[in-house]
């Protein structure tokens, strides 16, 4: 689940400097960095999660996002642990390491010139103007009217386009017959699948499981509400987005990349 | 990948065919219990289901495809009332699911639920690539009944499928709105 960059058998290995500059683009000279241990405080938020009814549609009204706060010394596997216990991941028996389905990943990246190392976790970032959807020939990758975006396994033929069109390297298709699929996450043999957000947990007043698990640095909430505690964050500190130039407005901001 | 029924259109008519003869025979032989192959409709444990039974033999594709563009796509996951009648598939396997010697049976037993009929009338699912075949034990979960109730042979009068009802199911079926 971890990706190391600077493991020297890693025949993707990239030169460091230009893995940096793929993952933090090209407004990594900005600087806006929080100093570490900036608390992400719970403030009082206007609407909540439980205030969505399971009998509600999906609005436009809301778009959900992700705060993830890599300044905080918290151990990013329990993350990738908690999504794939939520969504019954990790049961392939047949496939290869780098075929199995990750829906987060832990990376790792090290600045070579002056030793500063960091991981963060990277799941699907959600993005609004999201390039998987657009490739998608049969409409099966969707974004959600609240902005999750998943994969309608229903309309998937298996084409991988999208996986291909993700710049982030978020999809992962199902190279072999599963078997014992949590109930919440159908998924099988043939679909490209990705993180969702844990949609069934939003839809069910929950909070995501990652989030959950990361005690605290990761923060959930509804991005168009100023009042929400995850806007009411980014306001006070900002935040940067893993390959800002693309323009993609992902959903899942960093602190301390 | 999706629900394809693939209700092999060919095979209709001798499948008619096939009724009429049953239906023939059972007026030679009234009374007679051994006729023909029999379908066993397992019981299942919910209170009730969302449309009576005869409705739902009918009308549970065209129901399941409506369910999972409101829960998937929509984000629409209980009834408009507030009861918590989950629109996936997992309910209908929490109502619908069999035990075999205290165990669930599987997709790839004959004595599944949805198997049960689906291989009677060899109509293809693959739901079940892809989604649960059994309960989780989550706190949806209903007790299950497990008995199992024989509805004898498929006559008319029990399953009623007339000319103009396949006529009104294949569009639906093979529409392309999958
Ligand atoms: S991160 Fe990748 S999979 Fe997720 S929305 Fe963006 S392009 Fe699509
Ligand atoms: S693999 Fe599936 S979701 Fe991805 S582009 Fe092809 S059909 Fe769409």
């Amino acid at each position: 689940m971890t990706i190391n960059i600077d493991d020297k058998n890693n025949e993707n290995q990239v030169e460091e400097s230009s893995r940096r500059n793929f993952i933090f683009g090209s407004v990594a000279a900005a600087g806006l960095t929080i100093a570490p241990g900036v608390m992400l405080y719970q403030t009082a938020g206007a609407r909540s999660l439980s205030d969505f009814s399971l009998s509600e549609k999906a609005s436009s009204n809301v778009r959900w996002g992700m705060l993830v706060d890599t300044t905080k010394q918290v151990d990013w596997n329990k993350c990738v642990e908690a999504c794939n216990k939520e969504h019954g991941l990790n049961n392939e028996t047949h496939s290869r390491d780098d075929q199995k389905t990750q829906y987060i990943r832990v990376v790792n990246v090290k600045n070579k010139g002056t030793g500063y190392s960091m991981s963060l976790p990277v799941m699907c970032q959600h993005c609004e103007n999201a390039p998987c959807v657009d490739v998608c020939p049969t409409g099966a990758s969707m974004k959600r009217a609240d902005g999750i975006v998943l994969v309608d396994r229903h309309r998937c033929i298996g084409c991988r386009y999208c996986m291909m069109a993700c710049p982030y390297k978020a999809r992962s298709f199902v190279h072999e017959v599963l078997t014992d699929q949590t109930e919440n996450t159908p998924r099988g043999k043939g679909c490209v699948e990705s993180c969702n957000m844990c949609v069934n947990r939003i839809d069910n007043g929950q909070l995501p499981a990652c989030v959950e698990a990361s005690e605290g640095a990761i923060i959930f909430g509804d991005l168009n509400d100023p009042q929400s505690d995850i806007s009411q964050l980014l306001a006070k500190h900002g935040s940067r987005q893993i390959r800002a130039d693309l323009k993609l407005n992902p959903g899942v901001h960093y602190q301390g990349i | 990948m999706g629900l394809h029924l693939n209700l092999s259109l060919h095979k209709l008519p001798f499948m008619l065919v096939g009724v009429a003869f049953i239906a023939t025979s059972s007026i030679v032989n009234a009374g007679q219990s051994e006729l023909g192959p029999r379908v066993t409709i397992p019981e299942s444990s919910g209170d009730k289901c969302i449309l009576p039974a005869s409705e739902m033999r009918r009308r549970h594709p065209d129901l399941l495809k409506h369910d999972r563009i409101q829960t998937l796509r929509e984000g629409l996951r209980a009834n408009a009332d507030g009861s918590m009648l989950d629109g996936s598939l997992k309910q209908c396997v929490n109502c619908h699911a069999i035990k075999s010697d205290d165990k669930y049976v599987r997709i790839d037993n004959n004595e599944h639920f949805c198997v049960s009929c689906h291989k009677y009338a060899a109509v293809s699912i693959d739901c079940f690539q892809c989604h649960r075949d059994i309960p989780e034990g989550s706190s949806n979960f209903h007790a299950l009944s497990g008995t199992k109730k024989h509805y004898g042979n498929v006559l008319p009068g029990v399953y009623t499928l007339t000319n103009k009802d396949v006529a009104n199911i294949a569009p639906e079926v093979r529409s392309d709105d999958n």
